[in-house]
């Protein structure tokens, strides 16, 4: 069961940190970061 | 004849993997954003864009030429002292490059210092720890549990400094992330070991350690594989945004690819240390390089699409950082944890070397051809060399003689 638990939460929190990067704000930036750069 | 011997076990594993885990998070998350600050930086300080890149440029060679020695000195007087020096060295580095008003100042505190300040608070010093703390049944699970947690840290720090840079500033982000190094200060306490006793004339030294890995060739195919790791990823990580873009893709994509990466990364790192503990780690070693190459060359005949940049990213994803936990393990299984943070600092010198090549090469010969189709199939190549240089790695501990009494 802590097993399960312990799994969970670090999807969890991979899933979180992953919706940030779909943030529109960090995603503009991003993307203006990476075309600026080529 | 005798085999290297672990030494006795004397900090709870636990505690070890927590603080292991914590301190990388830090070292290598600090740095995998520094990207988001090329922009304000450049206008703030009327610098070109050539300014900041190479000084992350000198970053990237000073942490590969510092880290052996970074690590020779951890195995001699242990990762403790070393954590903390290069943990106040960060922090000065962040103050200092925001504060460097002339290139020479950025270069300086950005690249040598930061540079100086990984080497002494990534993989090779912390790896030494495990080794010498965790029995060697469950040295590759644990390695790769250390090397997830960098890999979350690179995944995780690239959205807070965005937010800390859109809420403080760019000046003042650089300040709070010094301030987050210093938070390796009381992890350190954690990876604190019983002094080490002095070397005795019969242990083995640092130069007859340096010469017996270099003349063994294990060690050197290990290293040659580890350069094609630090190519390919590199490559990958710094052209794939220009190559979608050259091929019509939006920055959307791009970015997403880049979270992906990062998302599966942290997955791929943990299962290879796992699976380290079952599989030869060559193989697992050879498999990874094998399938990298597969991977680039079915991404580069089939229909380049977002959904197809989402698979690529997410395979590649998983096999990004694998390579560490086995290759540092195998280096501990054949000459054990003596001088594990000295020889996984040799090791990680040829993937800086093979970082260096795979981001100027593939510069160069975008400029030269107009695409980046060549330095794709050097890619390919390489992991087809890689995967067959890892099989016939030996796994098995090193044999040294034993000093005949009189």
């Amino acid at each position: 069961m802590r097993r399960f638990a312990a799994w969970l939460v670090a999807g969890s929190v991979l899933a979180a940190v992953f919706a940030a990067y779909l943030r529109p704000d960090l995603a503009f930036t991003l993307a203006n970061q990476l075309w600026n750069c080529f | 004849m005798k085999s290297p011997a672990s030494p006795p076990l004397s900090l709870p594993i636990g505690q070890v993997l927590a603080c292991a885990g914590l301190i990388v998070t830090l070292s290598m998350g600090i740095r995998h954003g520094f990207g988001l600050w090329l922009q304000p930086i450049t206008m703030e300080r009327g610098w070109s864009r050539e300014t900041f890149a190479f000084a992350l440029a000198i970053q990237n060679l000073a942490w590969g030429v510092a880290t052996p020695f970074a690590g020779m000195l951890a195995d001699r007087f242990g990762a403790f002292k070393v954590l903390l020096t290069c943990s106040v060295l960060y922090a000065l580095g962040l103050v200092t490059m925001a504060l460097a008003t002339t290139g020479l100042a950025f270069t300086t505190s950005a690249g040598v210092v930061l540079g100086l300040a990984q080497a002494g608070t990534t993989y090779a010093v912390v790896y030494g720890v495990i080794g010498r703390n965790v029995p060697a049944e469950r040295r590759s699970w644990a390695m790769g549990v250390a090397a997830a947690a960098g890999s979350f840290g690179q995944f995780l720090m690239v959205p807070v400094e965005n937010v800390l840079i859109g809420s403080f500033g760019w000046q003042n982000a650089l300040f709070v992330l010094g301030v987050g190094a210093l938070a390796i200060v009381p992890l350190a306490f954690g990876l604190k070991e019983a002094p080490f006793a002095k070397p005795t004339p019969d242990q083995q030294s640092i130069g007859g350690a340096i010469r017996e890995a270099f003349a063994y060739p294990s060690f050197v195919l290990l290293m040659a594989g580890y350069f094609v790791c630090g190519f390919q990823v590199v490559f990958i990580g710094v052209h794939m945004p220009s190559y979608l873009k050259d091929h019509g893709l939006t920055a959307n994509v791009a970015t997403t690819a880049l979270a992906l990466i990062g998302l599966f990364n942290v997955i791929g790192t943990y299962a290879a240390g796992s699976l380290g503990q079952v599989f030869p780690k060559r193989y697992i070693l050879s498999t990874i390089y094998l399938l990298r190459s597969i991977v680039i060359v079915v991404f580069l005949n089939v229909p380049l699409s977002p959904m197809s940049v989402y698979v690529f990213a997410a395979t590649m994803g998983v096999l990004w950082l694998s390579t560490v936990p086995p290759t540092n393990a195998v280096v501990a299984q054949i000459f054990g944890v003596r001088h594990l943070s000295m020889l996984g600092g040799f090791v990680f010198f040829s993937h800086q070397i093979g970082s260096f090549l795979g981001v100027w090469l593939g510069g160069r010969l975008y400029d030269a051809t107009g695409s980046y189709d060549v330095v794709w199939w050097i890619a390919v190549g390489l992991g087809v060399f890689a995967a067959l240089v890892n099989l016939p790695v030996r796994e098995t501990a090193i044999a040294r003689p034993v000093a005949q009494p009189a």
